[in-house]
């Protein structure tokens, strides 16, 4: 189990983790996502001992390993917890399996022990016959592997991961994600993994954190985050293709469309894609836009256009030819409706 | 839409400018170097030379104490550069010393000051009488100075490691930049100890480094000439490059050439040495995380005097030796370089009672010569380097012919591997006779400028491949797409793009012949020397006032150039801090 109390981490005055509370139980796959700059790597270089915090208590079960009041912290090989690089940090005068070696000698692991366990580490990840090759002699794919080989062969409690497949081509990062999986049940480890990657989170995570400038958003299952966003920036962050966030003045659409379906505040109202429909002709319940894209998706397409700078989009089924100008129906009531602040009012 | 793209199918065409480069860096590269080669293999003559140098009577004064001598110090001036230079690195780039951009900036200077500047900012604090022409500021003091002080190796290492440290400075913190951040931090990780990953993985990651370091302060220690012939030959230590200098002037050239050619094996050998280290296969993985926050290692109670020390180190190796230069030129007295100064060695007219008769270098006839054919001459290499450099580049990158583009690209970097008077001498050997109806060319500023144009190729080449890489990138395709010409492309993309670093690359080009003795010495007019030989000749003669002065003077025009080369290079310079 994590758990957070209260955790500042300030750099020069400005507050890079600003407030942050949370838990995740033992062996929780917990993905701390957000935008560059949001303190989700600060968050995890503190996870993993790296950086201090300047307030709060961080515990790794019952064991404090970090207080930002007092200013004690366990040393990081103290944590019981493995970091996955960005870089992958491999070190690049040994080979793979000096790599994967060297933290369990350090560890004073006895030799038959270390054997035994890189052979496995290196047979879980399928990167057996590159054990005498060095870095910079195998594919980022294949350093990719080598560091998270590195990482398990201790067998941490805590697997830390720092947008580990940010550095890979599309198809690989696809299959990385189950390889991160399948380590991640194989060890039975609580993980904590940092993306921008919206995708990523939706797919591995068990508890997601979307950060935003140092704060946690909203801190949820991944289908909570999709259902029922507690902000704009939440609703607007999530989701392939995420919620249509469309301004709304005084119950009007744009300021200018009143809908008795809106209550009359000034702000967003969250529309989902699907639940927008394409129609041939104006009527009072449609908006008039401008063609932006057409993306074909699973059989079905995401058509978006661009009405007063915003874009909109909405799914169709139909095959039909898509016109330049677009009229989209609106549902009867949006799904929830955010202030100008962003915070959600209904 | 059809291009011509190979209007003229002919060989010719399509490799033209390969072939002529090539056939430009065959005179100017391998064509002395072969003639060197061949004329100590001559039957008759040649042979003997060898066996003089390497087994006749003469043959321990004429090989093999200058070897020991120059062996102590390349190996000397490697270990001091490399403890000196790492040590700062480490400070640098690891630790949280207090003004580390200063330091590393200034670290990176004493390479930018001549060495015979050096090694007479050392003879006027060290010098003893025992060689005439009186003593430096410690004996003014009262101080005896030891002989091994004063002269002979000591002083030339420690001249030298003042002077070439900057070098494996330069390597060793940009290796130690790579090191810094995520590979401590995953060794951290671990719960290695401090010692641990300082011996486990930080050491071993920058020993590649550390020897391409030692070996390139090696092979400059070994090449130079300056240190050795001025605080070495009034005690007759000689090193290979004041030997060979010394066999040539009077003449017995063909030794000279043996001795040549030895000396440029001991240094490529070493040179070859530390390039396959730097190469070999565990050296630097590629792949970038997100600029790491560098880990500062704290100091603690040690962190003013280390950064005392750091910043007293680069002061004694760059501010206080001009400082001295500057007393010294105007002191009359060696023995009291802070009184009864004068202007007298800068400005004065000649006067019987003074200096025996000698003007101020200003109304010497022959410093105002000097440095007008010095600026010159300078001006005129780096103009003439460069320009091959971009052809050179241009060739390599466009026109790519099987073997040849290979032959030419080695051929331009080889003056890098070879000792600057030994490279002067085997001109000697080519173009000191006639060759068919060209005459001989010893004696005139035409050689001179051919030398020194070619030990300047390996630094143009690399800045015109920059340049080049400017010119046929993305960006000059971009350009092409809008249906820009060439002249408009050159004007309006590729020129404003590319003259930093060709100003920077002429700049460098020329603050290095204007302080080069190395090849000078052999080939100067001795009608017009320039200001480098005039201020060793004035040395050597006993004249330290005026050498000091003619040194300060080309060091004034070096900061000068340096100056603007930084501004002009300032946004590429390599930050390490």
């Amino acid at each position: 189990m994590i758990s957070l109390n209260q955790v500042f981490k300030s750099f020069a005055g400005t507050n890079a983790v600003d407030d942050v509370s949370f838990s995740v139980p033992e062996g929780a796959f917990l993905v701390l996502l957000g935008p560059s700059g949001c303190g989700k790597s600060t968050m995890l270089r503190m996870l993993a001992g790296l950086d201090q915090p300047t307030g709060g208590q961080i515990r790794f079960g019952d064991t404090l390993v970090a207080d930002g009041q007092s200013g004690f912290a366990l040393p990081p090989a103290r944590r019981n917890a493995g970091l996955v690089f960005q870089s992958y940090a491999l070190w690049p005068h040994m080979t793979v399996a000096g790599n994967i070696e060297w933290p369990l000698k350090v560890a004073k692991i006895p030799p038959e022990e270390r054997r035994s366990r890189i052979t496995a580490a290196m047979e879980m990840l399928g990167i057996s016959q590159f054990a005498d090759r060095y870095p910079g002699e195998i594919s980022g794919g294949q350093q990719q592997r080598v560091a998270l080989a590195r990482m398990i062969a201790p067998r941490p409690r805590i697997m830390l991961f720092d947008e580990p497949l940010s550095n890979l081509d599309a198809t690989l990062r696809v299959e990385m994600r189950l390889e991160l999986l399948k380590v991640h049940a194989a060890s039975g480890a609580t993980s904590v993994y940092v993306t921008h990657d919206q995708v990523e989170a939706m797919t591995m995570a068990t508890h997601v954190a979307v950060m935003n400038r140092g704060r946690i958003e909203q801190f949820d299952a991944p289908e909570r985050l999709l259902a029922d966003p507690s902000s704009a920036f939440v609703a607007g962050f999530v989701g392939t293709p995420p919620a249509n966030l469309i301004p709304i003045a005084d119950g009007k659409w744009f300021g200018t469309m009143p809908d008795p379906g809106l209550p009359n505040v000034t702000g967003h109202a969250m529309v989902r894609p699907e639940t927008i429909y394409l129609v041939d002709k104006p009527d009072p319940r449609t908006l008039t836009l401008t063609l932006a894209e057409i993306v074909p998706m699973a059989g079905r397409r995401l058509v978006t256009g661009i009405a007063d700078g915003i874009r909109i989009t909405a799914i169709s089924d139909d095959a039909n030819r898509i016109p330049p100008e677009l009229h989209f129906r609106l549902p009867a009531a949006p799904a929830a409706i955010f202030d100008r602040e962003g915070n959600r009012i209904s | 839409m059809t291009i011509p793209l190979r209007r003229l199918g002919s060989p010719l065409a399509r490799h033209g400018l390969t072939i002529a480069m090539a056939v430009i860096l065959i005179a100017l590269v391998a064509a002395p170097l072969v003639t060197i080669l061949i004329q100590t293999l001559q039957p008759a003559s040649g042979a003997a030379a060898w066996m003089d140098v390497l087994t006749g009577r003469l043959s321990q004064n004429l090989f093999w104490r200058p070897t020991a001598n120059t062996m102590i110090i390349g190996l000397g001036v490697a270990a001091g550069c490399v403890l000196l230079g790492g040590f700062l690195a480490w400070l640098v780039v690891m630790t949280d010393i207090p003004g580390r951009p200063a330091v590393a900036f200034m670290a990176t200077l004493p390479f930018m000051i001549p060495s015979f500047a050096t090694a007479l900012a050392w003879g006027s604090v060290f010098r003893n009488g025992r060689v005439g022409g009186g003593g430096g500021l410690l004996e003014g003091l009262g101080f005896s100075v030891p002989d091994w002080l004063s002269w002979g190796m000591v002083p030339t290492i420690i001249v030298l490691i003042a002077h070439y440290y900057a070098l494996a400075f330069t390597v060793i913190a940009a290796a130690l930049a790579t090191v810094n951040g995520d590979l401590v931090e995953a060794a951290q990780m671990t719960g290695a100890s401090r010692k641990r990953i300082l011996l486990g993985i930080v050491l071993p990651v920058v020993a590649p480094a550390i020897i391409a370091g030692g070996s390139l302060a090696f092979a400059g220690a070994v090449s130079n000439f300056a240190a050795p012939a001025l605080l070495g030959l009034p005690v007759r230590m000689q090193t290979l490059s004041t030997r060979l200098f010394g066999m040539i002037e009077i003449g017995q050239t063909e030794r000279g050439y043996v001795l040549a050619i030895l000396l440029i094996t001991i240094s490529a050998v070493f040179l070859g040495f530390g390039n396959r280290i730097l190469n070999s296969r565990r050296s630097f993985a590629t792949i970038s995380g997100k600029g790491a926050r560098p880990r500062r290692f704290s100091l603690g109670g040690a962190r003013l005097p280390l950064a005392i020390l750091a910043w007293a180190i680069c002061i004694l190796t760059t501010i206080l030796p001009i400082l001295l230069l500057l007393a010294a030129s105007l002191a009359p007295s060696s023995l009291s370089l802070f009184s009864g100064w004068s202007l007298h060695y800068w400005i004065g007219h000649s006067d019987p009672a003074f200096a025996r008769g000698q003007p101020g270098i200003f109304h010497n006839p022959q410093l105002i010569s000097a440095l007008t054919t010095t600026v010159m001459l300078g001006a005129i290499v780096a103009v003439a380097a460069n320009l091959l450099g971009i052809l050179i580049a241009v060739a390599l990158t466009r026109q790519k012919v099987p073997v040849l583009s290979n032959l030419v690209s080695q051929m331009s970097f080889l003056p890098m591997l070879l000792p600057g008077i030994a490279f002067a001498a085997a001109y000697i050997a080519l173009y000191g006779a006639p060759i068919g109806p060209l005459p001989a060319l010893y004696g005139t500023k035409l050689l001179l400028a051919l030398a020194l144009t070619a030990a300047m190729l390996p630094f143009a080449v690399q800045t015109g491949r920059a340049t080049v890489a400017q010119i046929s990138g993305d960006i000059d395709e971009a350009a092409r797409m809008t249906g820009a010409g060439f002249f408009r492309r050159l004007g309006a993309i590729t020129l404003p793009l590319a003259i930093r670093g060709l100003a920077a690359g002429l700049l460098i080009s020329f603050v290095n012949v204007i302080g080069d003795l190395a090849i000078t010495i052999l080939l100067y007019t001795p009608t017009s020397p320039m200001l480098a030989v005039l201020s060793y000749s004035y040395a050597s003669d006993g004249f330290h006032q005026f050498a000091n002065a003619v040194t300060l003077v080309i060091l004034v025009i070096s900061m000068l150039a340096t100056g603007a080369a930084t501004l002009l290079h300032g946004r590429r310079r390599q930050n390490f801090a």
